[in-house]
C-alpha cells in the first residue's frame, strides 16, 4: 500500500487536517445527503451510496497515498468538513478540492484548510500543478479558489459532474514560504 | 481500529491466492464491471463507477475488518475474480459474495474460493451461517450457492433490486 508513514496531520490556526476516520463516517454522510449543500461536490442518493463514498475516500488514500483530508475543528474536535487532493479515475488532472459541513461555512475556515493541503501537496507529494473543478453557478467555491490565487483555465465535460469549469492554482515557484500568492501579498 | 489500517489476510486454495486488492488489479475489476455479466450486480457500470468500486474495497476492509479479496490464478498470476464478505450500509447483514472473471468460469474456481472464505470469515471475523444475496436470473450463482449447502430463505431487496436471499450452513456447528 501507499500510505505516507507517518500519517499526515497538518495543522492550522484553526484546524486540524487529518485522515478519515470511522469516526467521522455520520459527518460525511449528512453531508452528502444534503442535496443543496454537496451539489457541487457530487450528492449520494441514500445512506448506502454515501457511505460508499466515504469508504471510497479511504481506498483513495490507500492506492494514491493522498485524499480528502477531515478538517477537524482545533477547540471541539468537530469534523468540519474535507479538504485534500482528488484524483479520479477520468479527471483531466488531480484537484484540490474542499466543502465545509453546515454551520462550518463563512468563516475562512475552507481557505485555511485549502492552503494547508496546497502546501503540502507541493513540499511533501512533490506536486508542480494543482487544479480544482468547480461546477459553473457554484460562485462561493470560485470565489474561494480566486482568493487562493486559482485562475479560470478551461470548461469541460467532467465524467461524473457534466459540465465543469477548471481553475489552476499557482504552482510551488509562485507562492511564498507561508503559501500566499506573491502577487497578492 | 483505524480507519487506515487494511488487515487483509492472505489464504491459499489449492489453485488460487486470495488477497487484498492491489492497483495492478484495476482493469481485470473494470472489464468485468463493464461486461454484461455485472447485470446480476446492478451493473453493468461506467468505468468511473467502477473506479469508485474498487476504491470501496480497501475502505470497506478498513472500516469492517472484513471485505472482498482478490482471487489471484497462482499458475499465472492472473486476477481470476473476487470473493469475500460484503456488508455496506444499506445491507441486512453481511454477505458471501463471489465474482468469477472472463475465462475462469466453468473450473470450480469460485467454488474453492467461496468455501475457504466462508471458512475463514467463521473462524476470524465471527462471520458464520451467513447469507448470500443472489439475482434469482443468475442460475450459475444459485447453482454454486446449493452446491455450497446453502439453502433460499427468503425474498429480499439489495441496492434497490429484489434478489433471492440464500442461507449458508454454519461453519463451526456446535463449537
Amino acid at each position: 500500500m501507499m500510505l505516507p508513514t507517518p500519517l499526515p496531520v497538518l495543522e492550522t490556526e484553526r484546524t486540524l487536517l487529518r485522515l478519515p476516520e470511522a469516526r467521522d463516517a455520520e459527518a460525511v454522510i449528512a453531508f452528502l445527503l444534503d442535496k443543496d449543500r454537496a451539489e457541487g461536490f457530487g450528492a449520494a442518493e441514500n445512506r448506502g451510496e454515501a457511505w460508499r463514498w466515504f469508504a471510497l475516500n479511504i481506498g483513495h488514500w490507500h492506492l494514491h497515498g493522498y485524499g480528502y483530508f477531515t478538517v477537524e475543528m482545533k477547540d471541539s474536535g468537530e469534523p468540519a468538513g474535507l479538504v485534500g487532493i482528488w484524483n479520479p479515475e477520468g479527471w483531466p488532472e488531480p484537484e484540490l478540492g474542499w466543502v465545509m459541513f453546515a454551520g462550518f461555512e463563512g468563516k475562512g475556515l475552507a481557505y485555511e484548510a485549502a492552503l494547508a493541503a496546497r502546501d503540502w501537496a507541493y513540499a511533501v507529494l512533490d506536486f508542480e500543478t494543482l487544479t480544482s473543478n468547480i461546477v459553473p453557478g457554484n460562485t462561493r467555491s470560485v470565489a474561494l479558489a480566486e482568493r487562493l490565487g486559482a485562475t479560470y483555465e478551461r470548461t469541460y465535460q467532467n465524467v461524473h459532474m457534466g459540465e465543469d469549469m477548471l481553475f489552476r492554482h499557482p504552482g510551488p515557484d509562485a507562492l511564498d514560504a507561508d503559501g500566499s500568492v506573491e502577487a497578492y501579498a | 481500529m483505524s480507519a487506515m489500517t487494511l488487515p487483509i489476510p492472505v489464504i491459499e486454495t489449492d489453485r488460487l491466492i486470495l488477497r487484498g486488492p492491489k492497483e495492478s488489479d484495476f482493469e481485470a475489476f473494470n472489464a468485468f464491471g463493464e461486461s454484461e455479466r455485472a447485470k446480476h450486480i446492478g451493473g453493468p457500470y461506467p468505468r468511473f463507477r467502477n473506479w469508485g468500486g474498487f476504491l470501496t474495497t480497501f475502505g470497506h476492509w478498513a472500516l469492517r475488518g472484513y471485505g472482498m479479496w482478490m482471487l489471484e490464478d497462482k499458475a499465472t498470476g492472473t486476477p481470476a475474480g473476487r470473493v469475500g464478505m460484503i456488508y455496506h450500509e444499506s445491507w441486512d447483514e453481511p454477505e458471501l459474495g463471489w465474482q468469477v472473471y472472463d475465462g475462469y468460469e466453468g473450473k470450480g474456481i469460485a467454488f474453492e474460493a467461496a468455501t475457504a472464505a466462508r471458512d475463514y470469515a467463521a473462524r476470524h471475523f465471527g462471520l458464520d451461517g451467513v447469507v448470500s444475496y443472489i439475482d434469482p436470473a443468475n442460475t450459475r450463482s444459485v447453482a454454486l450457492a446449493k452446491r455450497l449447502g446453502a439453502a433460499f430463505e427468503r425474498e429480499g431487496t439489495v441496492l434497490g433490486h429484489s434478489c433471492h436471499v440464500y442461507r449458508h450452513p454454519k461453519v463451526m456447528e456446535a463449537a
